[in-house]
């Protein structure tokens, strides 16, 4: 029988979803450890001392960090159904567009939520060619979700489109995108959010936005400090 | 061997840390290629590199029966996965959480180290000397990682050192422009570059010192 599974997270945190939307798409029960980012416990500082930051996995007496990276040990490590693509090009596409999520469209997002002027104006420029690029790629593929007919790691890995991009609009008074465009995403992000195996590991909305309200002037001071 | 699947060609350019992740790697599992050289030096990226990267426009890019993989990481997790094979060399590990843990170091060094010598490079002063320590302790970070192993993930050469090693043509240039010995601030580490640096792959990929120097002190303003 396999050791038991913890996750460490805190509430409204997209990179902890992640790692919960593929637990139970695996149909692997776990315990979640919810965290006060404010307040970390001792568990958290000494299961990602480099980092950190949730999610952390505990799989019996392994340690896992990094969301893309709890996917595929997830993906690699239980039974159910395979996250990834089964073909090389097809994984490395979907590996591809996760890490252009993470790493060029998470900084401009926050920008256009949280900048002013100039700054703010061209994030959201940015933003929207981003959201062209994913569009294109949900389009291409003509299925349901970027993983197929079920969803896959792609979509798992683009759950902050699917739900926090919203909710995060909503608290910022800031909107990328008329409700003319878009449309595949917006589908999408339909499917993505009512599925079964997401719904329960979905932050609650009203709760997540009035989080995202509280926090607008810590976001904003955020956005303007210089690169880590 | 290992051309299944159509001509594989690497875009390149010769400086290029993160390209000779890809270029060691196909050369560790022998699939033949073509090497493309994509001058960086020019402000503008070529017509090749637009149309199989028009989203970052950047290189390494390995294209594979006409179809591109982009990202270093990336790439090395795609000729792992076409051309490692249960008979031969494999670049990840084959447990789960050792796989885990070499992904979790390989974003390490891109996340943390890549930024921190970058930093180091360009800056001066209080702030140069900030980030200095900073990457001290992410090499000494990398050591703690090496143990007493004889490569980063184990016994074998893999996607780790893959990840790592280019970075070492830029010790000498870390050691010139911040005043210290990498042979006295991370002795193991340094065991482990000239074991990394015994393999054909790495030897024949690996850049000269000096004019990796010489190139990022252009690049980034650095004056004596």
């Amino acid at each position: 029988m396999s050791p038991p599974v913890k996750l460490i997270g805190a509430f409204g945190s997209p990179a902890v979803h992640r790692a919960e939307a593929a637990l139970r798409l695996k149909g692997v029960p776990y315990e979640l450890i919810l965290e006060d980012l404010e307040n970390k416990s001792e568990l958290l500082l000494k299961s990602n001392p480099i980092h950190k930051k949730v999610p952390v996995l505990l799989h019996g007496d392994r340690t896992v960090c990094e969301s893309l990276v709890i996917l595929e040990y997830i993906d690699e490590t239980f039974d159910g159904p395979p996250l990834l693509p089964a073909d090389p090009y097809d994984r490395s596409m979907a590996r591809f567009w996760a890490h252009f999520i993470d790493h060029k469209c998470a900084k401009p997002f926050m920008l256009s939520m949280w900048s002013e002027g100039e700054t703010q104006k061209e994030s959201m420029k940015e933003s929207k060619e981003n959201l062209a690029f994913l569009e294109e790629q949900l389009i291409k593929r003509k299925k349901r979700f970027f993983g197929g007919d079920s969803i896959g790691y792609l979509d798992i890995a683009a759950c902050g489109m699917a739900y926090w991009l919203g909710v995060i609009q909503e608290s910022a008074g800031v909107s990328l995108a008329s409700g003319e465009e878009f449309p595949a995403l917006r589908r999408w992000a339909e499917e993505y959010t009512s599925d079964e195996a997401i719904k329960p590991c979905l932050p609650d909305r009203d709760k997540l936005l009035t989080h995202y309200v509280a926090n607008i002037d810590k976001y904003r001071l955020m956005v303007k400090a210089p690169p880590a | 061997m290992a051309t299944a699947g159509g001509e594989v060609t690497c875009v390149d350019f010769w400086a290029n840390g993160f390209g000779m992740r890809a270029r060691i790697a196909l050369r560790e599992l022998g699939v033949a290629f073509r090497y493309v050289e994509e001058d960086l030096r020019s402000g503008d990226r070529s017509e090749l590199v637009r149309r199989m990267n028009p989203v970052h426009r950047s290189i390494p890019i390995l294209i594979h029966g006409g179809r591109p993989v982009c990202g270093s990481v990336n790439i090395l997790e795609y000729v792992d996965e076409t051309w490692g094979n249960d008979g031969g060399p494999r670049l990840l590990p084959r447990d789960p959480l050792q796989r885990a843990h070499a992904r979790f170091w390989a974003d390490f060094v891109d996340q943390k180290v890549f930024s921190t010598q970058t930093r180091f490079l360009k800056s001066k002063g209080a702030e140069k000397e900030a980030a200095k320590e900073e990457l001290l302790d992410q090499l000494r970070r990398l050591e703690e990682v090496l143990g007493d192993k004889t490569f980063l993930a184990g016994d074998e050469f893999g996607f780790l050192d893959a990840v790592l090693i280019p970075f070492s043509s830029m010790f000498h240039g870390y050691e010139q422009h911040g005043g210290f010995s990498l042979e006295t601030e991370c002795p193991s580490l340094m065991r482990w570059v000239r074991r990394c640096k015994e393999r054909d792959s790495v030897k024949s990929v690996l850049p000269d010192e000096d004019e990796m120097y010489e190139l990022h002190k252009k690049w980034y303003g650095i004056s004596e």
